[in-house]
C-alpha cells in the first residue's frame, strides 16, 4: 500500500471512531428512562435497562480502529536494518569504505604526519603539472 | 594488497577541509578565549566542537597550513590545559610537522622521553613517540616501544593493529597475524579487520617459497568468508576470496579426498576445504564481483577498488580462455 494513503486513512478512521462514540452516547441517552416514565419503569421491571449496543455501532468502532492502525503503520518511516550484515553493507557503501572500524586502519594516534605532508605536497605538484 | 587503503580522506578532501578552516576559526573565535560568560551561552560547548578542532588541526598540518594549525592547537591548550595527555600528543604532532631537520626531530624525541619518564602511562605521547621512531626508520625500536605499551594496556586495539603493520613491514608474518587475532578478540565483528587478516595470511602464504602453503591459504579463505558474512556486498572481501580460491585451485587442483584425511587430525585444526567447496566459493566471488563492477555508478564504492576488481576479473577470464 502506498504511503500517501496513510494520512487520509488515519483521518477517516478518526472520523468514524468519533462518529461511533457519538452514536453510542446518543443510544445510551435514548435508552435512559425519562423522569416521568421512571415510575412506570420501576413498577414494571426491577432491574435497570442494560440493553447492549446495536451491531452497527460496534462494527463501526472496530473497523475505524483497524483503519487508524493500518494508516499509522503504512505511514511509518522506512525501517532500519536490524541484521548486522545488512547494516554493515549499508554503512560501508554510504561512507565510501568507512564504517565504524575504519579508525583501526587509519590509526590517528600513530599518524606519520611528515609522510602525509610530503604526500600532499607531491600531490599538489602533480596537479599543477597536469594543469600545465 | 592493492585494496588496503591507508587514507580515508583523499588529498582533495583534505585540501577543501583546510581551506574552510580560516572561516571556521573566525566564526568560533569567541569560544574559549572570552572570559564573559555570555559567550558560553551563545556558543554551547560540545564534544563535536573539540573533535572538529582536532580534525582541522590534522588536515591543516597535512596541507601545510601551519598558521591555522597553530590557532587550533592554541585553542585546545586554552581549553584543556597544556598538561592534558591528549593535547600533549597533539602538540607533539604539530611540532613534528613543523620541524625543519632531523636535529629538531631528535629534540622532540628527547622531549617525549622526558614526558614518559615522568608519566609512563601517557598513552597519546607514547604513541607519538612510536610514530616518530617509525618515521625516522627506526622500526625495531618502534616495535620494542610498542610491545612495552601493549604490556601495560593489552586491550588497546589501535596499538595492536599498528604493531601488526610494523611486523608486516619486517616480513614477520606469524607475529603480524597474532596481533590481528588479538584485535579480533576485542572486536570480533570488525569486518575490515577480518579482511585485513585474510590479506596478511594470503601474503604470508604466497610470499615465502614457490609452493603456496595450503593450510594458511585455507585460513585466509575462511577469514574473507567471515568478512563477507559480516558485511553485505563487501568488495574487499570478495576480491580477497577470489584471489585465494584462484590460488588454492591452481595449487591444489585435486585434493578432495587425500588432503581431507590428512588434515582432519585431532589437534584442533580445521580440515582443508574440499575442492568442490573452493570451486563453488570461487564461482560465487566471481559472479558477485562482476555484479558489483557492473552497477558501480549508483552505489558508493571506492572507484579505485572497483577498477582493481575489474582488472582481476579480466585477468582470470584471460587465463581461463588460454
Amino acid at each position: 500500500m502506498p504511503s500517501y494513503l496513510s494520512r487520509p486513512l488515519t483521518v477517516l478512521g478518526l472520523l468514524f471512531l468519533s462518529h461511533a462514540c457519538y452514536s453510542a452516547y446518543e443510544h445510551s441517552t435514548l435508552l435512559t428512562p425519562s423522569p416521568q416514565s421512571s415510575t412506570i419503569a420501576s413498577t414494571s421491571t426491577s432491574s435497570p435497562p442494560t440493553a447492549s449496543l446495536p451491531l452497527d455501532i460496534s462494527l463501526e468502532t472496530i473497523i475505524s480502529v483497524i483503519m487508524i492502525c493500518v494508516g499509522l503503520v503504512v505511514g511509518a518511516e522506512e525501517l532500519k536494518p536490524i541484521m548486522w550484515r545488512v547494516w554493515a553493507g549499508k554503512v560501508e557503501r554510504e561512507s565510501g569504505g568507512g564504517g565504524p572500524f575504519q579508525g583501526l586502519e587509519d590509526r590517528l594516534g600513530f599518524v606519520d604526519i611528515r609522510a602525509k605532508r610530503k604526500e600532499f605536497a607531491d600531490w599538489v605538484r602533480d596537479q599543477d603539472n597536469d594543469k600545465k | 594488497m592493492s585494496l588496503s587503503s591507508s587514507l580515508r580522506h583523499s588529498n582533495s578532501e583534505a585540501l577543501s577541509l583546510s581551506q574552510q578552516s580560516t572561516q571556521y576559526l573566525q566564526k568560533h573565535t569567541s569560544t574559549g578565549t572570552s572570559t564573559i560568560p555570555i559567550a558560553f551561552i551563545s556558543y554551547p560547548e560540545s564534544t563535536e566542537l573539540w573533535l572538529m578542532y582536532e580534525k582541522l588541526l590534522l588536515s591543516c598540518l597535512r596541507t601545510g597550513d601551519d598558521k591555522a594549525a597553530h590557532l587550533c592547537i592554541e585553542k585546545l591548550i586554552d581549553r584543556f590545559g597544556a598538561t592534558n595527555e591528549r593535547v600533549m600528543g597533539l602538540r607533539g604532532l604539530y611540532q613534528e610537522a613543523v620541524a625543519k631537520d632531523d636535529a629538531a626531530l631528535g629534540r622532540i624525541l628527547h622531549e617525549y622521553d622526558e614526558v614518559l619518564a615522568e608519566d609512563p602511562v601517557n598513552t597519546p605521547v607514547a604513541k607519538r613517540r612510536i610514530a616518530l621512531l617509525q618515521s625516522l626508520s627506526r622500526t625495531t625500536d618502534a616495535i620494542d616501544a610498542l610491545t612495552e605499551l601493549l604490556e601495560s594496556s593489552p586491550t588497546d586495539i589501535e596499538a595492536w593493529t599498528e604493531l601488526s603493520d610494523l611486523y608486516l613491514s619486517q616480513s614477520l608474518f606469524p607475529q603480524a597475524i597474532f596481533c590481528l587475532e588479538e584485535v579480533l578478540l576485542v572486536v570480533p565483528s570488525a569486518w575490515n579487520i577480518h579482511a585485513r587478516l585474510g590479506e596478511v595470511l594470503y601474503v604470508s602464504a604466497t610470499s615465502g617459497n614457490e609452493s603456496a602453503d595450503g593450510k594458511t591459504l585455507a585460513e585466509a579463505m575462511r577469514r574473507f568468508c567471515r568478512s563477507i558474512e559480516l558485511c553485505d556486498d563487501y568488495l574487499r572481501g570478495y576480491y580477497g576470496l577470489k584471489m585465494t580460491t584462484d590460488r588454492l585451485l591452481s595449487a591444489f587442483p585435486d585434493n578432495s579426498k587425500a588432503a581431507g584425511q590428512i588434515m582432519s587430525t585431532d589437534n584442533g585444526e580445521l580440515p582443508m576445504p574440499s575442492t568442490a567447496t573452493v570451486r563453488r566459493l570461487n564461482e560465487k566471488a566471481t559472479s558477485k564481483l562482476a555484479e558489483i563492477t557492473r552497477r558501480t555508478t549508483d552505489r558508493g564504492y571506492n572507484y579505485a577498488e572497483v577498477v582493481a576488481a575489474k582488472e582481476l576479473l579480466d585477468k582470470s577470464t584471460q587465463t581461463k580462455q588460454r
